[in-house]
């Protein structure tokens, strides 16, 4: 066939003759030239666009016409690569979205949690602590104040809760108790930081002053967390959300990609708070104590988050109170088994 | 490899060869002045095309662990030069995937460290971006280079001749602010490290909002500098482009852009705190819907008017004062065309789960390279190849992918 050949030097289109022979392909200008097949960059089949083929020497083959250049090719017996043929089939591209929603799937629900296993396995101790202590100074500097609670109450605290995890068989987990002023908004509240360190607010304490078992089942839910290293999985799972969701549509709107991490997230958190519940409950347990006072600790919550409605909060940003409903959980602490 | 080498090698003979071939008895040395031509610039892609090579390019991506990405992004670029048509010849993409993978493996290695680096302690975090950013003005012009040295029209090579000297000037600007806001950053590191806080947070927080504000005020400048060296160096043949547009119209577009942005994210913000104030006088409830939804809305405006704004009017300022010795560019893009197609592909983004991700590419980029008209003095078929086309490392290109830059265009 005949095509437009520019030779890489000069912008001037010289009419080319081409034709394959002997693994070769003929190029016939002023004069002949051969370039073997596998040298040459031929272009792929598509429906729309001009058709290029990069040679060797620099030269350029041009062919505006693209059906009469896969006539040609087809003629000529040059095959389409695997993937071009799969791009070039409707069905293909079906299976491939398929597919691909489906890898999407199973990554939430699969991959990211036992990616999360493999780190959780192979980060030093070390590192989780660091990153941890890391939190806690930023927390600290941004929204912490030393506690105001009796150095008596923090050391008795400090004692029953150090007993009940012993008590309970996990005096392996390695743990700090620190205790901290935070501000109003934070509420009644605790949490956990990788590598260990669980927060304890005063609010908290005060809040159930009377109910010193039930800040002990809270500490043992935050317990859980520590246990289950849950920070950490955390922060695993929701980088490859994110990177997933940033592939797709990161480079178009930040706040479309950020829609599936945070429902992802949301995901993975509420399934932490229940495996940390069923952590609390069985210390409370193992240490002679009622689960059913943590039912107390929930049924006060849902009176305070009634209260705040009234005042035009929508909810307790506390991290214990956060996924799962009050209800469901006060029922699972109040269960006999 | 060795391919390249050949190329390199081809494009390096002296510009006497391919006299000799022709037989062309008049060295091109007396350019000849034509009248003005249009070089039609059209944009042939298809939608439904580019998302069966995009959805297939995913599943590829996802399943190697994005070790295909560099593959993929080649065979995207080709599809896209491949359908850009200048005066009725389509751009050729000349990029090798594997060199680009191998510029893929030393860019995941760096910016792997980065984020490992950023996570560990805020001092190690800012010594890497540190190292970023004296890196990053070279990265930016090798990823220049190699995207144009890997793109060619009617056998031509295009060339990015900037120095790198130009690059880290260009980028002076707004390196200063950034410069001190690392600085205010590793003094409050160093002071938690030594927990000394006699030096509260107050002066970090100074240090920062001056830095900030420094980097507002010269951030036009900066970019200025920044267009001025990319749009002078962009090169085909004996053709060098350059912009000769002033710094102040680049401060004129920046107030203008504040303006509309605080019309668009305010007016409706007003609007939507008075409809509160009246439907749910005295229900503080209605207060916490309000301010998300408002947070929200101003977002949206955000992304689809100011954006489109700034891309439309800055696209538009930047290549119709772009012009080399013989060609002239002109862009008359709409702010208004490019408001309704964001906004439509934003919904259907959202509707879809990002599968219509391909068509809006495809759409976007029509209406943006559609927009610009070229004009020609010259006798192009007696263009020859410039002294020397350089082919650059891949590792530039990725680095471009990696900090979100492109071509303006």
């Amino acid at each position: 066939m005949t095509l437009d050949c520019f030779d890489g030097r000069s912008a001037q289109a010289q009419p080319a003759q081409i034709w394959l022979q002997d693994g070769a392909l003929h190029v016939l200008t002023t004069q002949l030239q051969r370039h073997p097949v596998r040298a040459v960059h031929w272009p792929e089949r598509q429906r729309h666009g001009q058709r290029q083929v990069l040679l060797p020497d620099g030269a350029v083959l041009s062919c505006t016409d693209s059906a009469r250049w896969d006539a040609w090719a087809r003629d000529s017996g040059l095959r389409d690569s695997l993937t071009v043929r799969w791009m070039q089939s409707w069905r293909g591209a079906g299976v491939a979205a398929l597919l691909m929603l489906a890898f999407a799937f199973s990554l939430w629900r699969w991959g990211a949690p036992a990616a999360a296993d493999v780190v959780v396995r192979w980060v030093p101790p070390a590192l989780e602590r660091s990153i941890g202590e890391n939190a806690l100074s930023q927390v600290d500097e941004l929204w912490l104040q030393p506690s105001k609670l009796k150095a008596e109450q923090q050391q008795r605290l400090q004692e029953r809760f150090a007993a009940l995890v012993t008590a309970s068989g996990q005096g392996a987990t390695s743990y700090r108790l620190h205790f901290r002023a935070g501000p109003k908004a934070m509420g009644p509240n605790a949490f956990a930081l990788p590598g260990g360190d669980i927060v304890l607010t005063d609010a908290l304490v005060e809040f159930l002053s009377d109910q010193e078992d039930a800040v002990l089942g809270v500490l043992a839910h935050e317990l859980g967390h520590v246990k289950h290293q849950h920070g950490l999985r955390l922060l695993v799972k929701s980088s490859l959300v994110g990177a997933m969701a940033g592939l797709m549509l990161g480079d178009f709107s930040s706040l479309l990609a950020g829609v599936p991490a945070v429902l992802a997230n949301a995901g993975y958190s509420r399934e932490a708070e229940r495996e940390a519940d069923r952590c609390a409950r069985d210390t409370l347990r193992a240490g002679g104590l009622s689960p059913t006072v943590m039912a107390v600790f929930f049924e006060r919550l849902q009176g305070l988050r009634k209260g705040k409605e009234g005042e035009g909060r929508f909810s307790v940003p506390s991290a214990i109170a956060s996924h799962p409903d009050d209800e469901e959980r006060r029922r699972f602490f109040s269960s006999p088994n | 490899m060795s391919d390249t080498q050949a190329v390199l090698a081809e494009t390096a003979t002296p510009q006497a060869a391919p006299a000799a071939i022709f037989g062309d008895s008049h060295a091109p040395t007396v350019p000849m002045q034509l009248e003005p031509r249009e070089l039609k610039i059209q944009f042939t892609g298809s939608g439904s095309e580019y998302f069966r090579i995009w959805i297939v390019n995913l599943l590829l991506i996802v399943v190697t662990l994005g070790l295909y990405l560099p593959f993929a992004k080649a065979r995207r670029l080709r599809y896209l030069w491949s359908n850009t048509v200048v005066d009725g010849q389509a751009l050729s993409f000349h990029g090798n995937a594997w060199k680009m993978f191998r510029g893929f493996v030393l860019l995941l290695l760096l910016s792997g460290s980065y984020a490992v680096a950023s996570r560990l302690s805020v001092t190690a975090g800012i010594f890497a971006f540190t190292v970023m950013c004296a890196l990053w003005p070279s990265l930016w012009r090798a990823s220049l280079q190699f995207r144009m040295a890997n793109t060619g029209w009617r056998g031509l090579r295009f060339a990015f001749t900037g120095d790198v000297a130009g690059a880290y000037k260009a980028w002076l600007p707004i390196y200063i602010p950034l410069v001190v806001m690392v600085a205010a950053q590793l003094l409050l590191a160093d002071a938690q490290l030594r927990k000394d806080f006699s030096a509260p947070v107050q002066v970090y927080a100074v240090l920062m909002g001056v830095s900030l504000l420094t980097l507002m005020v010269l951030t036009p400048w900066g970019l200025a500098r920044i267009k001025r060296y990319q749009h002078g160096g962009y090169a085909l043949a004996d053709q060098q482009t350059r912009m000769d547009l002033g710094t102040g119209r680049f401060y004129g577009l920046g107030f203008k852009t504040l303006g509309v942005g605080l019309l668009a994210i305010l007016a409706p913000a007003f609007a939507l705190g008075v409809l509160a104030a009246v439907l749910f006088a005295g229900n503080k409830m209605a207060l916490t819907v309000a301010v998300p939804v408002g947070v929200l809305v101003g977002y949206l405006m955000g992304f689809a008017v100011v954006g489109p704004y700034w891309t439309a009017r800055l696209q538009n300022m930047v290549w119709s004062h772009t012009a080399s010795q013989d060609l002239r560019f002109d862009s008359q893009l709409k702010m208004r065309s490019l408001l309704g197609l964001t906004v439509v592909n934003f919904l259907l983004m959202a509707l879809t789960l990002g599968l219509y991700r391909p068509f809006a590419v495809i759409a976007t980029t029509r209406l943006r390279l559609e927009a610009v008209s070229l004009s020609s003095e010259a006798d192009i078929d007696r263009w020859l190849a410039g002294a020397a086309a350089q082919y650059q490392d891949a590792a530039g290109d990725a680095a471009g992918d990696f900090f979100g830059i492109d071509m303006g265009l």
